[in-house]
């Protein structure tokens, strides 16, 4: 009963961020540490290098004293590490038996034997008291089920190590209740717990132990019992950046009503009010899966609005396609840059050129030199890094890419009213970050109404005039600047 | 149970081909009363049996999410070497032996470029078939070698009753590939990796490993079939087989198949190739002309996709409310 396991100096470099530095942490047998921390701290990397799925650059992980070197997630298993992602690693069109013995079937001489995985199968189901046929295919069961499916997986293994990350985030009260009954189960058999969750009464329910992460370090480790929800959010939030925003120059003249939502519905989101100036920064913060982009979605014509309505430029619009928000004047940079923004394999003249294109067309064709120009200015105004135009955007670091993206929208050969910014500084580095601060209050001094959504609450809150917090779809808060505080947002956003 | 069993299968999509193959080969037969003869029967399974040994590795390779466009100019080439073989005065076993293990290679050659270079099936595949084709023009000088072995004549062109040696082959290893698919934990493991191919990782199954073993088995099943292929019309040739792989690609999804893994069976397939054969070899009975016939086949492919579209969207719309 005296296991433990053992981070010592864990770090990992992705291209431009630090995701994880100097992490050292222990976790004992019988307890359950939880590990806390916003988005982008560090946590899934963790979690993926201790299952194997990730090499970290320098440090390592023991277990009981023994130092292990994880090359594949088989190496992981076979060392008692089992982790529960919150992604589900369910094959749709397989039976539940199967889901659960996946990679382990029983049965000698390579035959399976299917009565004893049915019958082991119905055995671990009762355990949790759930009402699931063996035989079902995974994918025929309501989400929740297959999250009891995932979590069975790593009870089967019977792991030393199970590590959950936001398990309860597509579970019902009901399951949550099954979840910790099997999590105590766990610890009062010796398994060393790691659960990673955001939400912070369900960590003092089930852990014994915190730890936080900021920016791919550990802040500080508390015992459970001995700490309350403050001091938490207080070590998530910690940080100081003070400088960057403080030179902002921003824009202080704010012109009419540009944009008003009226208790808009889609299957998202419920009911969301609010409303935007000209040159109006307005910050959406809130948590992954708050039903931010799902808004930026709706306003732009990609989600089936339900009911409410949409006031743009004084007119009440009902877009069928993003083709017509962005004839109106509206432009969304999307969150996932690579795969919705950018098409990569072409240069940046190409990218900028993109949604103007029938604007730089002479006679039948393309005017290569207006094209050009086009391209050419907006890497001088933003300082995109690159040796020309015809560089492939594929080429470029993250923040250059997200400069192209800005450029696109903002040439003169377009029109844009209103700039729908998705985590516009993700994984860019924190110099890059600085210019593209400054590029966002410089469309508001032109004018332009900018929604900028980010889960990275010092910037939203230091950079946008104002602050709209979210969670479950809904708005939960507003905040000026001068009013926000990491702690206060944070505690909206995390409002029951 | 046994209700159960029987209930879903007449539900299923093998049950719903079974009834049109019936349906065609009534039609046919009305039409033309030698559709259901002996001999046209024997030579609707001998016409089966090249696509059909073929669909047998390839529908391993797609249920696990892979495909290899090459195996039909694997087969071809693979014609040509046990010809050559042959020709050399070996002894028919030994030359069909190593013509497998030479199918082996070109199948090692596959998962090279797909499991460790990192090339997608699809394309790696169509680069080899090139190859191969080229490769065939080659060592055969662009014309057919012909087999004097008579022993050997007897896998392509021997029979047992009704049932032509390539149909029996053939069938045996549908019987073997599907118990090994269903019965073994690697069978479980393509399943695994054809579903999810990160599940599967992280479960501790090494998917670039299963994917390898598939492409080295499709190539020595290819370099089989083009093998009984050359038994039964006496020559390795540089046209041979070759196309028979669409066949085989067709019938297997036409069969229940995903194209992008994870689900079907080979006992799909078979029934597949069945259809797609029995249907070919009617329009031959009804004396339809030749180009329409190319016409027709691509007719019954899409019209049968169109049923298994509207049963599907049917299927999920009923599955809507429980979730």
């Amino acid at each position: 009963m005296d296991g433990h396991i053992e981070f010592t100096g864990i770090g990992k470099l992705f291209p431009g961020v630090q995701a994880l530095a100097d992490v050292s942490f222990r976790a004992e047998s019988g307890q359950a540490l939880a590990l806390l921390g916003e988005n982008g701290a560090g946590k899934s990397t963790l979690l993926k290098i201790l299952s194997g799925d990730v090499r970290p650059d320098s440090g390592a992980i023991s277990i009981d004293g023994r130092p292990q070197n994880f090359q594949s997630p088989l190496d992981a298993l076979r060392a008692g590490v089992s982790v529960i992602y919150q992604e589900r690693q369910l094959v749709p069109t397989g039976s539940v038996a199967e889901n659960i013995f996946a990679g382990d079937l029983p049965g000698r001489f390579g035959i399976v034997d299917y009565g004893a995985l049915r019958a082991r199968t119905a055995e671990i189901v009762g355990k949790f008291g759930l009402n699931i046929d063996p035989d079902e295919p995974v994918g025929r069961l309501p989400i929740a089920r297959q999250q009891m499916v995932e979590i069975m997986k790593a009870y089967r293994r019977d792991s030393a190590v199970i590590a959950f990350d936001e398990p309860t985030a597509s579970l019902t009260d009901s399951e949550i209740a099954v979840l910790f009954r099997i999590i105590r189960e766990m610890k009062a058999n010796g398994k060393i717990i790691i659960y990673v969750s955001h939400r912070l009464s369900e960590i003092f329910q089930i852990s014994d132990r915190i730890a936080v992460l900021k920016d791919g370090r550990l802040v500080t480790t508390f015992e459970t019992s001995a700490s309350n929800e403050d001091e938490l959010i207080r070590a998530m939030v910690g940080r100081d950046l003070g400088d960057t925003y403080a030179n902002l120059s921003r824009n202080d003249k704010f012109g009419d009503t540009l944009l008003e939502a009226r208790e808009l519905e889609t299957e998202y989101i419920r009911k969301v009010s609010f409303a935007l100036r000209r040159g109006e920064v307005l910050g959406f913060a809130g948590l992954v899966g708050a039903g931010r982009t799902e808004l930026a979605r709706a306003i732009f014509g990609a989600d089936r609005v339900l009911s409410g309505s949409v006031i743009f430029n004084g007119e009440e619009v009902s877009f069928k396609s993003p083709k017509d928000a962005i004839a109106a004047g509206i432009a969304l940079c999307p969150e996932d840059r690579k795969e919705q923004g950018l098409v990569l394999f072409r240069s940046i003249r190409d990218n900028i050129a993109m949604p103007v294109l029938q604007k730089l067309k002479r006679l039948l064709f393309l005017d290569r030199r207006a094209d050009q120009k086009l391209a050419e200015s907006a890497i001088e105004r933003y300082g995109i890094r690159t040796t020309g135009a015809d560089k492939l955007v594929a080429e470029l670091s993250g923040g250059n890419q997200q400069k192209v993206i800005l450029g696109r929208w903002t040439s003169e050969k377009i029109e844009t009213k209103l700039l729908i910014l998705d985590e516009p500084t993700k994984g860019i580095d924190v110099g890059t970050k600085a210019e593209v601060y400054q590029i966002i209050c410089d469309f508001a001094k032109q004018g332009i109404g900018v929604i900028f959504i980010s889960s990275e609450l010092t910037e939203v809150i230091n950079v946008a005039d104002r602050i709209l917090v979210m969670k479950g779809g809904r708005i939960t808060g507003e905040l000026a600047r001068a009013e926000a505080t990491e702690e206060n947002v944070l505690a909206l956003a995390m409002s029951e | 149970m046994v209700g159960v069993k029987v209930g879903k299968f007449l539900r299923g999509k093998i049950a719903a081909l079974l009834a049109v193959i019936l349906v065609v080969a009534a039609i046919f037969t009305i039409a033309n009363k030698s559709y259901m003869s002996p001999k046209n029967i024997m030579a609707l399974m001998t016409s089966v049996s090249l696509s059909g040994t073929l669909a047998v590795g390839l529908g391993c390779l797609l249920i696990s999410g892979h495909v290899d466009l090459a195996s039909g100019t694997e087969g071809c080439i693979a014609g040509i070497v046990v010809a050559l073989l042959l020709g050399t005065g070996m002894p028919w076993p030994v030359a069909l032996l190593l013509t497998i293990a030479f199918g082996c290679v070109m199948g090692l050659v596959n998962a090279f470029l797909v499991n460790t270079l990192g090339f997608m099936a699809f394309i790696a595949t169509i680069g080899m078939s090139s190859v191969y084709k080229g490769l065939a023009l080659v060592i055969s000088n662009g014309s057919n070698v012909s087999i004097s072995n008579q022993a050997f004549y007897d896998i392509g062109s021997g029979s047992i009753g009704i049932f032509p040696a390539p149909f029996i082959m053939m069938a045996a290893l549908f019987a073997v590939y599907t118990l090994i698919l269903k019965f073994t934990k690697f069978g479980r493991a393509v399943y695994l990796c054809g579903g999810n191919v990160s599940a599967a990782r992280l479960a501790g199954v090494s998917p670039k490993r299963v994917s390898s073993i598939l492409f080295v088995n499709s190539g020595a099943i290819s370099a089989f079939a083009g093998a009984v292929f050359a038994a039964r019309v006496h020559m390795g040739g540089p046209n041979n087989v070759f196309g028979a792989e669409m066949d085989a690609i067709a019938a297997s999804v036409l069969g229940g198949v995903s194209f992008t893994g994870g689900s079907g069976g080979l006992g799909g397939a078979f029934v597949g190739l069945i259809l797609i054969n029995a249907f070919n070899n009617g329009l031959n009975a009804i004396g339809l002309q030749a180009y329409w016939q190319t016409a027709a086949q691509g007719v019954i492919l899409i019209a049968a996709l169109l049923v298994d579209y509207f049963g599907e969207r049917g299927r999920v719309r009923a599955l809507k409310p429980a979730s």
